[in-house]
């Protein structure tokens, strides 16, 4: 097709700048985004713990020594050891595994299933746009909590379950602030020119509308990413997420490991710190990849 | 505008009914039975099959469903939502004990989190990859990522552990006794504000970044105007609006979603009710709060997408 | 390092047996009675952990009902909050059972009023018994069963009750004492025998003030009691908190002075070292055990030797070790208390598979057992548990971790209360589940009528004639000697062919500030509520 869309944003200011390689942009960003390349060294870590934690782990995770309950943080336990004399290190480690599978699953799905219909709905408008908004409405309705408990209840305490109980709340809060950015995207008037021009529906959607909401879509990402992860916690803390034995974070700070807050501290506070590591390293790198990316906010 | 709002009152109405729908399928979809809940306690009891079939009569659970679902429709429409399988009482008057507690909450930890939010967000944008936005960012993140039971029980361990302090355990209504209630309310209010506020804070600093960036606000730094009255008068009221979805969004959320607040800082709100509620299979609460919660839930949202259209002239809606 | 934590081990065993040793010279009736003269005055300030279904002790069998409602009612006969077992009468004054055992002759003390100044008589206490033992249709009474020998409840004359039986009953006195068999006025009963879900009127030393469900319930002083200067409290009021570490706090605070109930060990400890001598803590063995109740209608669990195996699997003598500091799971024993008349022996005890002494004899021997059943690789088993923390999902990961030894893999599946219920008492949906048997007080009948066939608590649907006859027998044993021998023989039969699989029995701590005075923690979280005599130091 002959149509030329080089008067757009995007292609006009990439036109008067060269483009850098990956390896440089990396640098770049590293430079000039120093909190981003901490919240992304948080993640590399964490996955990289998640992956290995066969080989890292000094311990079965499982197995506890029952002569060496509560014990303190030493050589031997860089952590401790928990209730039933289990390696709270180990634990941890192999809690990334599910905390990023949850976290990474459920955010992800509910939020690009959320944010797709938030800009279908935004751009088709009319009919389309009500059913849509009253599906979300009717979803969103529900306190995230709720819906999550109510899900998790039917379905039992599982992993999958938990998932698919997380992302679910996800959909219409996406849905809700995509739809509101595309609607102000909409109404710009590039975006009419190019209707006129002939792009078809699809194309709109795809090259135009969308690359233009990547801002919210991707602070709700990183936000929902944390939250997931917290619900996690939420959940297993109300006794339907995670079962035991199994070595989530959420289940280790859940029940009673606030009764054993002054006798062994230990056994909650490095799963806290996890998850609070965790959530606070995808925000950082979210919020400032955010700042990358979006061409309207790239600093000149 | 007012044919807007008319149509916008209108649609209320299916989308009720949908909710309405969902927590009842959602509700008898959940396993479980109540009948044996209340005749069996907290352990295993000697329960009799035709006690069962008795309970189940008079609670009414043994019609046909659409039977049970139709008559607590015609209830709602005359705002008689039944009595609690649990208790007995009307749940409207359930109700109306915790709302009190639960609209305090909501309300405090918002003007909180709005107070602190909104100026922080602005001056995390309006200082972009300075040390003032960098701590901002850093401490919101913070508020967001430790999970919010675990500082409410910190909170309450730390206070009877340096003072031997602990929060009193019983409501009073701050017209009663603001003392009182201060002391009571402040911890969960600073606990819920701080996270709130740390999400609002984030929201806004990035969607007037955005703003700050507009072509039209290029255009008044040009003419020379003030930082001030171009971020204040320009920026700030095309920025609030995905700020104000989120606030509108979240205080729905406030009013019944608080439950691990709840019951880590011995409050009796409706959150820890609805959550009781699901546990005991207590269909009329579950049912009555998710549909009140929703209805105040269209509310919000009516008003906020009003306030939209205040704000940007330039949505217009079909 | 590890020598620090034995020193510290020691000395909670020390602090341990010091508090046990004060609770039972408490409780010995010579110590109460030299006691200070009650104070009058004060409220007592007192936690609880759940909100109960409704306020009609009769059909209801959670604490959660009882502790609230227990200050507010009479009851015709009660344990004897000093001297456990002994029965004593609360408005019954004295008793006479006929030499064949048919028949029971109650006086009834007179002069007792209800809280609207309605006299109690005779023919209130038959319309609530006619409630409990032949409940009207649409009327639940839970407790029904236990009343079979029950012919006839007759109140010939206002200080008169009369029991007429088919049989003789062994267990009848102490079913009479029972804490739930509160006594309601008959002409409420007769209006509507549910009014008492939502409704009080009893005759207890205290009256019903107010209830805000999820928050507190409150009750006052009944001045027209019976007892001549009782209560000594001005009223008590619970404060409804379902988080433990929640109401530990609150006791450390001094915002309530006790909880009831039980608090973990690792609570009790940090309380204690906070407060002192400032607070008292009554560590009593408790009328229930946590075991593991198993299918035995579905394979492979029909095998006995799979049974066995399982059993054998479990080491409860280390159990106890591990899991008391934890959960207060402590007592390996079988299926009556141990240390109550009726437990089994030890030296019978451990002959028993699974109370062998010997663990590594028990796992070789489980291996061998499961090899012979056709399953020398191992087993895959679900095990289905509720989701409450303490104890039973700490029971179940030890329970999963013994059993990895010996080539058993558990998928433990946590469920909601709701589910949990279903599955195990309604449906028989499981495979194996872990199944509390909890009473409140160490009664055969009670204990054991659930391994009858077709008993509502026969989780596991098991049916051996012989032990419905042995639980019969016993049922109507006068004799104590051989009802004895019936029950030990009952419990042989059980844990031989293993169709329950007992745990561990609790340890409870009941946990108040020391100027909570002559209140008595009973081995079960349901009796000795009434709060009578409790009084308070200072406000």
């Amino acid at each position: 097709m002959a149509t030329n869309y080089a008067l757009t944003h995007a292609e006009a200011s990439a036109a008067l700048a060269p483009r850098l390689t990956f390896g440089e942009e990396v640098v770049k960003f590293i430079r000039t985004k120093p909190l981003g390349a901490a919240g992304a060294l948080i993640i590399l870590g964490m996955m990289g713990v998640a992956v290995l934690a066969e080989a890292l782990a000094p311990y079965d995770p499982y197995l506890g020594d029952y002569g060496l309950q509560f014990a303190r943080p030493s050589a031997d336990h860089w952590f401790g050891t928990d209730e039933f004399g289990r390696d709270v290190l180990s634990r941890v480690m192999y809690g990334a595994r599910i905390a990023l599978f949850v976290g990474f699953t459920a955010s992800l799905a509910g939020c690009t299933l959320g944010a797709l219909l938030g800009v279908v709905s935004a751009y088709y408008g009319g009919k389309v746009d009500l059913l849509l908004e009253r599906l979300m409405d009717i979803l969103l309705a529900f306190p995230q909590l709720i819906l999550a408990l109510a899900i998790a209840s039917i379905l039992g305490p599982a992993v999958q379950n938990v998932v698919i109980a997380i992302s679910i709340p996800i959909i219409p809060r996406a849905a809700r602030v995509v739809r509101a950015s595309a609607l102000s995207v909409k109404e710009n008037a590039y975006v009419e020119a190019v209707r006129a021009l002939g792009a078809s529906h699809p194309r709109v959607i795809l090259q135009h509308l969308v690359p233009n909401v990547m801002a919210p879509y991707i602070i709700m990402l990183t936000a929902q990413l944390g939250g997931a992860i917290l619900a996690e916690a939420a959940l297993s803390y109300l006794g339907l997420g995670t079962a035991e034995p199994t070595p989530s974070w959420g289940l280790m700070l859940s029940g009673s490991a606030p009764s054993y807050a002054e006798k062994a501290p230990w056994i909650a506070l490095f799963p806290g710190i996890a998850i609070s590591l965790g959530v606070f390293g995808f925000n950082l790198f979210g919020d400032s990849l955010r700042d990358a990316l979006d061409p309207k906010l790239r600093k000149a | 505008m007012r044919t807007y709002v008319a149509k916008r009152l209108l649609l209320i109405v299916p989308t009720l009914l949908g909710v309405a729908s969902l927590v009842f399928v959602i509700m008898r979809v959940i396993p479980g039975d109540v009948t044996l809940l209340i005749l069996g306690g907290d352990q295993a009891g000697r329960i009799d099959p035709a006690q069962i079939v008795a309970l189940k009569r008079r609670l009414g659970i043994d019609q046909p469903l659409l039977v049970q679902f139709w008559t607590w429709l015609w209830g709602v429409l005359r705002f008689d939502f039944g009595t609690s399988l649990w208790t007995g009482r009307p749940v409207v008057e359930e109700l109306l004990i915790r709302l009190p507690l639960s609209l305090e909450l909501a309300f405090a930890a918002t003007m909180v989190s709005v107070l602190i939010a909104i100026p922080f967000g602005m001056l995390s944008a309006v200082r972009q990859d300075t040390w003032v936005d960098y701590l901002i960012r850093v401490i919101s993140i913070g508020g967001l990522a430790i999970p919010s039971f675990w500082v409410g029980i910190l909170v309450i361990l730390f206070l009877v552990l340096w003072f031997g302090w602990g929060p009193p355990l019983e409501f009073t209504p701050p017209w009663v006794d603001p003392w009182a209630n201060f002391q009571q309310m402040v911890w969960p209010v600073a606990t819920v504000g701080y996270r709130y506020a740390a999400v609002t804070t984030r929201m806004t600093r990035s969607t007037l970044l955005e703003v700050l960036r507009e072509d039209y606000i290029r255009t008044a730094w040009a003419k020379g105007l003030r930082e001030r009255a171009i971020v204040i008068r320009h920026a700030l009221k095309n920025a609030m609006l995905p700020v104000i979805t989120l606030i509108g969004t979240e205080f729905a959320f406030l009013i019944g979603g608080l439950v691990v607040t709840e019951t880590v800082f011995t409050l009796n709100g409706i959150g820890r009710f609805v959550v009781d509620a699901v546990a005991h299979r207590d269909y009329p609460v579950v049912q009555a709060l998710v549909f009140l919660i929703a209805f105040g839930f269209v509310i919000v949202n009516l008003l906020v997408d009003l306030t939209y259209a205040w704000f940007d002239p330039r949505i217009r809606y079909r | 390092m590890a020598s620090r934590i034995r020193r510290r081990g020691t000395l909670i065993t020390i602090v341990a047996s010091v508090a046990l040793v004060t609770a039972s010279v408490a409780a010995s009736p010579a110590a109460v009675q030299a006691a200070e003269t009650g104070r009058r005055g004060g409220v007592l300030l007192a936690l609880i952990g759940a909100d109960p279904p409704s306020l009609d002790p009769h059909q209801e069998s959670t604490f959660a009902n009882l502790q609230l409602v227990a200050p507010l009612y009479g009851t015709l006969l009660q344990l004897d909050p000093y001297d456990y077992p002994k029965i004593i009468g609360d408005v019954a004054t004295e008793w006479k059972v006929a030499p064949d055992g048919l028949s029971y002759t109650f006086k009834i003390r007179q002069g007792i009023r209800f809280h609207d100044g309605s006299p109690l008589t005779a023919a209130d206490l038959k319309a609530t018994y006619d409630k409990i033992v032949f409940p009207p249709a649409g009327v639940l009474s839970i407790r029904k069963n236990a009343y079979t020998a029950v012919a006839s409840v007759e109140a010939p004359d206002p200080s008169t009750l009369v029991f007429k039986l088919k049989f003789p009953s062994a267990s009848l006195l102490a079913n009479l004492a029972s804490p739930w068999n509160v006594i309601y006025p008959k002409k409420y009963l007769d209006k509507d025998p549910n009014y008492f879900k939502t409704n009080v009127m009893g005759s207890g030393p205290f009256k019903f003030k107010s209830y805000t469900r999820g928050a507190t319930f409150e009750g006052e002083r009944n001045p027209d009691y019976f007892v001549k200067d009782r209560p000594y409290l001005d009223g008590y009021k619970f404060f409804i908190s379902p988080e433990t570490s929640v109401r530990a706090a609150a006791i450390r605070s001094g915002r309530a002075y006790i909880e009831f109930r039980d608090l973990p060990n690792a609570e009790v400890e940090a309380i204690k070292k906070q407060l002192g001598d400032k607070v008292v803590i009554q560590t009593t063995p408790m009328t229930g055990q946590f075991g593991i109740a198993i299918n035995n209608t579905a394979k492979p669990f029909n095998d006995v030797r799979v049974r066995k195996a399982l059993t054998l699997g479990l080491d409860r003598y280390t159990a106890g070790r591990v899991l008391y500091g934890i959960t207060g799971l402590k007592l390996v024993g079988g299926l009556m208390r141990p240390g109550s008349e009726w437990a089994l022996p030890d030296v019978d005890l451990q002959r028993l598979p699974g109370f062998w002494k010997d663990a590594e004899k028990s796992r070789a021997e489980a291996k061998r057992l499961l090899a012979e059943a056709g399953y020398p690789n191992g087993l895959k088993v679900v095990l289905k548990n509720r989701n409450v923390k303490l104890p039973y999902q700490d029971f179940a990961v030890f329970a999963i971790q013994e059993w990895r030894k010996i080539g058993i893999e558990v998928e433990h599946r946590p469920l909601e209360t709701a589910a949990w219920f279903n599955d195990g008492q309604n449906t028989g949906n499981f495979e194996l589940i872990i199944a509390p048997t909890v009473e409140y007080m160490d009664e055969p009948d009670q204990f054991l009528g659930r391994y009858v066939t077709g008993s509502t608590q026969n989780w596991g649907r098991y049916s051996d004639p012989r032990l419905d006859d042995l639980f019969s027998r016993q049922a109507r044993a006068l004799d104590h000697a051989e009802r004895q021998k019936l029950v030990g023989e009952l419990q042989k039969l059980v844990l031989e062919n293993v169709y329950y699989m007992p745990g561990l029995w609790w340890m409870r701590n009941v946990v108040h500030w020391a100027k909570v005075k002559n209140y008595v923690a009973p081995p079960s979280h349901y009796t000795n509520q009434k709060l009578q005599d409790v009084w308070l130091a200072e406000d």
